[in-house]
């Protein structure tokens, strides 16, 4: 079955949420709506409650750049997507192209976690693989490396994301907020959202261990 | 030759990207959506090195059991040669992967109608001027680690003479080797100068860090979408007018490169 039909499935069943994104059925017509879930309600409203619309799904990437106060939002798991907007689908091909805009790939990472084939990849092989400035990120200390997680990591630092992976394979996640979090946001149960995947250390991490493995280069030369 | 239809395939587009610059990857979303306005595949999707999805994720996305994955890079190198078929598992021009049959296109950049959207960015960019007069340069990294992202540029030169633009002289310029592009005045015999930027998107190198090279800004700005340093042409500096363009990424037509690569792709696949 296509993610498209998956996704369409997963609504109809009572799921409503992914990221901060609510998703809704058959509004004023239009098959699918989807909104920040904090705005949800004007969505359901005349004239959708004022709120900006949008049918073309390719809007998603605009709507998704920059934060309400126009920073760059250079990770799309952060917890400070625009309000304002919403986007009226005719089908759920836009659906899930207008998802996958707003949190790539996540639909499919979903399935294939739910599925038993996601491949997850843990925090040293994904430094091992760094190119240019980047390489020397590999060097960090395993305790800055868990550190870094309590301090960059999990929606008390804006991220939605639930982490799947590990430092490596014998070095699970120290536990904390951070580690524990489940990947929805408003505390619904599993039943009704599909949970964010964070099943490698994104970029926004990696540049982090980078600032850290210096500071320890630097610690120890001094 | 227009595109035959590939209705069960899929079309991967694999840009660099950026965590540091909103403008960095928006050509490629652009040639993406070109393309799938044009309805030519089952479905379109980007995938990047800094930003995401990334690489590893992308096929997750993908329904399509067949993938036409196309580098919109400027040239051939370390990217599009390691990185990419490392992290998408690449074994060859054509490889299985999870199950999904992809077939790897070469960069963008390496195409030989790239020649012609270069000529028609230096027109638009200074239209009224006399080629006579002119100098053009292409003007790019340049990196001591891989001699393939200069010579792109370089064999865009020699198409550029060949084809008899009229240009007075053609150039190339690098930011981090010689010829510098710092030094275009002195690269140019001609009273006015055209630089086109050979890179994809208008990120920190061809928006931020050029203008500064060329003399246009006295210090390293905000990003383009924050700003409109292109639309300030001609620039009156060191006794010449210059003319600087947007990165060659930002034109639409790459969109026609991307589709030619792969046709290409095939016609390579029946000959082999």
């Amino acid at each position: 079955m296509s993610i498209a039909l998956e996704l369409r499935n997963l609504i109809r069943s009572g799921i409503h949420r992914i990221g901060e994104l609510e998703l809704q059925m058959d509004v004023y017509g239009y098959p699918y709506v989807l909104c920040h879930h904090e705005v949800a309600g004007l969505a359901t409203k005349p004239s959708f409650g004022g709120l900006d619309l949008h049918e073309d799904p390719a809007a998603a990437r605009d709507l998704s750049t920059h934060a309400g106060d126009g920073t760059y939002r250079f990770a799309k798991g952060q917890t400070n997507l625009k309000r304002g907007w919403v986007m009226a689908l005719e089908n759920e091909e836009d659906l899930r192209q207008a998802v996958d805009q707003f949190y790539p790939a996540s639909v499919g990472v979903f399935l294939a976690f739910r599925d038993g084939t996601l491949e997850i990849e843990n925090l040293r092989d994904k430094l091992n693989r760094q190119t240019g400035m980047y390489r020397f990120a590999r060097t960090i200390s395993d305790a800055g490396a868990q550190r870094l997680v309590r301090e960059v990591c999990g929606p008390a630092h804006q991220c939605a994301r639930r982490i799947l992976w590990r430092i490596d394979e014998n070095t699970p996640l120290e536990d904390s907020e951070a580690s524990r979090y489940r990947g929805i946001i408003g505390g619904l149960p599993e039943n009704e959202a599909i949970p964010l995947l964070c099943r490698e250390a994104c970029n926004h991490f990696v540049a982090e261990c980078r600032k850290v493995a210096k500071q320890e280069f630097e610690k120890k030369e001094a | 030759m227009p595109f035959a239809p590939k209705p069960h395939s899929a079309l991967l587009i694999v840009g660099h990207g950026s965590t540091e610059n909103p403008d960095s990857s928006t050509p490629y979303f652009e040639h993406a959506d070109e393309i799938r306005r044009r309805s030519l595949f089952a479905e379109v999707h980007c995938c990047f090195w800094k930003e995401e999805p990334s690489m590893r994720e992308a096929l997750y996305m993908i329904d399509s059991d067949e993938v036409y994955v196309v580098p919109d890079f400027i040239s051939e190198g370390y990217f599009t040669q390691d990185v990419i078929p490392r992290e998408l598992g690449l074994t060859g021009p054509t490889s299985t992967v999870r199950g999904k049959t992809l077939h790897y296109c070469l960069p963008v950049g390496v195409h030989p109608h790239m020649t012609d959207l270069i000529l028609r960015r230096a027109k638009e960019v200074a239209r009224d001027i006399d080629p006579s007069q002119t100098t053009l340069i292409i003007t790019g990294h340049g990196t001591g680690l891989n001699q393939n992202s200069t010579k792109a540029i370089r064999d865009q030169v020699d198409h550029i003479i060949a084809a008899g633009a009229g240009y007075a002289a053609v150039r190339d310029a690098y930011m981090e080797e010689q010829p510098f592009i710092a030094g275009w005045d002195e690269l140019s015999p001609t009273p006015n100068v055209i630089v086109v930027p050979f890179f994809i998107s208008d990120g920190l190198h061809s928006y931020q860090d050029i203008p500064v090279l060329l003399g246009i800004e006295p210090e390293v700005g905000p990003a383009a979408s924050q700003r409109e340093v292109f639309r300030h042409n001609p620039h009156h500096l060191r006794g010449k007018t210059l003319y600087y363009s947007s990165a060659i990424g930002t034109e639409r037509l790459i969109a026609d490169l991307i589709l030619d690569q792969i046709s290409d792709f095939d016609q390579a696949r029946k000959a082999r």
